[in-house]
Order: C-alpha cells, then sequence, then structure tokens
C-alpha cells in the first residue's frame, strides 16, 4: 500500500514537472529571441568598436542556448536578466566608443585642413633652400657636404611621407593623414634647422 | 618660375627665412653667409623684388626673405 502511494506520489511530482517545465520552455525560448533581437540591433557597431565585448555576450548567449537545447529552461530564464544587462552595456560601451571614435576623426579632419595648407610651403620653402646650395660653389660655414645630403634626404623623406599623408585624407583615414602630417612637420624642423633656415 | 612668381612665393611662405639687415652688409655678403657663394645674391635680390629697385642698394633694418 505504502509502496503503490509513493509510486503515485513520484508520478505526480514527475508530471508537476514536466508541466512546470513546459511552463517555463515558452518564457525561456522568448527570452532568448529578445536577446538575439537586441544584440542584432547594436551588433554592427560592437563588432567595430568593442569586439572584445561582443565576443563575451556572444558566449553568454551561446550559453543560453545550450541550456535551452538541453531542456533546462529555469537556467534560461535566469540566465536571460544578466544577459540583457551584458547587452544593454554592450551597447552603451559601442556608442560611447563611437562617440569618442567621431570626434577624434572630426578633430583630426580639421587638424588635416590646416596642416594640408601649412606642410606643402615648408616643402617648399625647404626645396628652394636646397635647389639653392645645390648650386653654391661651396657650403655656408658650419654645415658640411655630410650636413647637406642629410638635409636632401630628409626632404626626400618629407615629400614621400607627405604624399602617403595625403593618400590617406583622400581615403578619409584623417588619423593617419594627420600622423603622417606630423611626422613631415617634425622632419622639416630638423632639416631647416640642419640648413641654417631657423632664422 | 618668373622673377615675380619667385618674388610672390617667398612673400607669401611662412617658412621662408628672413634676414634683418645689418651696417655694412650687402646681398652677396648675405649670401656667402647664409649660402656659401656670394655669387648666389640674385637669388635673394628676387625673392625681394618687392622692396628692392637695386640690389646695391640694401639699408640697415629691411627685413628681407632668404629663399
Amino acid at each position: 500500500m505504502f509502496k503503490k502511494q509513493s509510486v503515485f506520489v513520484a508520478a505526480i511530482a514527475t508530471a508537476a514537472l514536466m508541466v512546470a517545465c513546459a511552463g517555463q520552455k515558452a518564457p525561456a525560448d522568448a527570452a532568448i529571441k529578445a536577446a538575439e533581437t537586441a544584440l542584432a540591433a547594436v551588433r554592427d557597431d560592437a563588432a567595430k568598436y568593442v569586439p572584445a565585448e561582443l565576443q563575451g555576450v556572444e558566449t553568454s548567449l551561446t550559453a543560453l542556448k545550450d541550456n535551452f537545447a538541453k531542456g533546462d529552461f529555469k537556467a534560461v530564464l535566469a540566465g536571460s536578466g544578466p544577459l540583457t544587462a551584458q547587452i544593454g552595456s554592450l551597447k552603451d560601451a559601442a556608442m560611447a566608443k563611437k562617440a569618442e571614435m567621431e570626434a577624434g576623426m572630426a578633430k583630426a579632419s580639421g587638424d588635416w585642413t590646416a596642416m594640408a595648407a601649412d606642410l606643402p610651403k615648408m616643402v617648399e620653402a625647404i626645396q628652394s633652400r636646397v635647389d639653392i646650395l645645390g648650386k653654391a660653389k661651396k657650403l655656408p660655414k658650419g654645415m658640411d657636404a655630410a650636413a647637406f645630403d642629410g638635409a636632401k634626404s630628409g626632404l626626400d623623406m618629407m615629400k614621400s611621407t607627405w604624399t602617403e599623408a595625403t593618400a590617406a585624407a583622400a581615403s578619409g583615414n584623417f588619423m593617419d593623414a594627420v600622423a603622417k602630417a606630423q611626422m613631415v612637420k617634425d622632419k622639416g624642423t630638423e632639416v631647416m634647422t640642419a640648413l641654417g633656415m631657423g632664422g | 618660375m618668373a622673377s615675380d612668381d619667385k618674388t610672390k612665393a617667398a612673400a607669401e611662405n611662412p617658412y621662408t627665412q628672413t634676414y634683418v639687415v645689418k651696417k655694412g652688409d650687402s646681398l652677396s655678403k648675405i649670401a656667402e653667409e647664409v649660402y656659401g657663394d656670394k655669387m648666389l645674391y640674385p637669388k635673394i635680390f628676387e625673392a625681394n623684388r618687392d622692396i628692392l629697385t637695386d640690389p646695391n642698394k640694401i639699408k640697415p633694418g629691411q627685413k628681407l626673405r632668404i629663399p
């Protein structure tokens, strides 16, 4: 009698568990779909601006799906809240990084405009001096042939780097363009000093 | 480049060296100092045609462009 009662109770418990599990399946499925939709909305920006953080969220989503596949809907529902928060943080991080990059690019664009107007004049002034010194019968006091050759090499480097800078700007990469333009300016300052053009 | 163009280019270029004429200076003396060759003085004259009419007439205090 007791044994029959135990079997009956166990059957009831199993049935109740099955009903409970079945009842959790739909919310678990909906939670995963909601997470996928939310992640899809930020995936492109996240991949571009915060790829490492995106990888973490993808891993969490995969774990949730694995739990769903195993029928552990309770774990899915328990994990969906933190995942939603994780996706929210991912979106915030991606937007912040995007804004930072856009601000940096806008500044670089402005810097480039100024450098693009200024540095060709520096190259031109140095070229003029190198051309004139190339015609001199002897070099000015304090400048030897090695220094003059170094200045000519420096000018060649400035011209080739400037070509790279303008190509970077033409392709919209103003940060790279400004970095290269700064190299041109630094080298130009060095060459002008070597040529005695500081005064 | 024509003389006028050279003068204009030097005048508009902030990187062109400048030289303030001192007592006793001449263009050839300045050319020897900055170029090492006094015979290159016409380069300085050409770059300063807007303020110089004669390469032999420069005045102390004049600010010359040295291309």
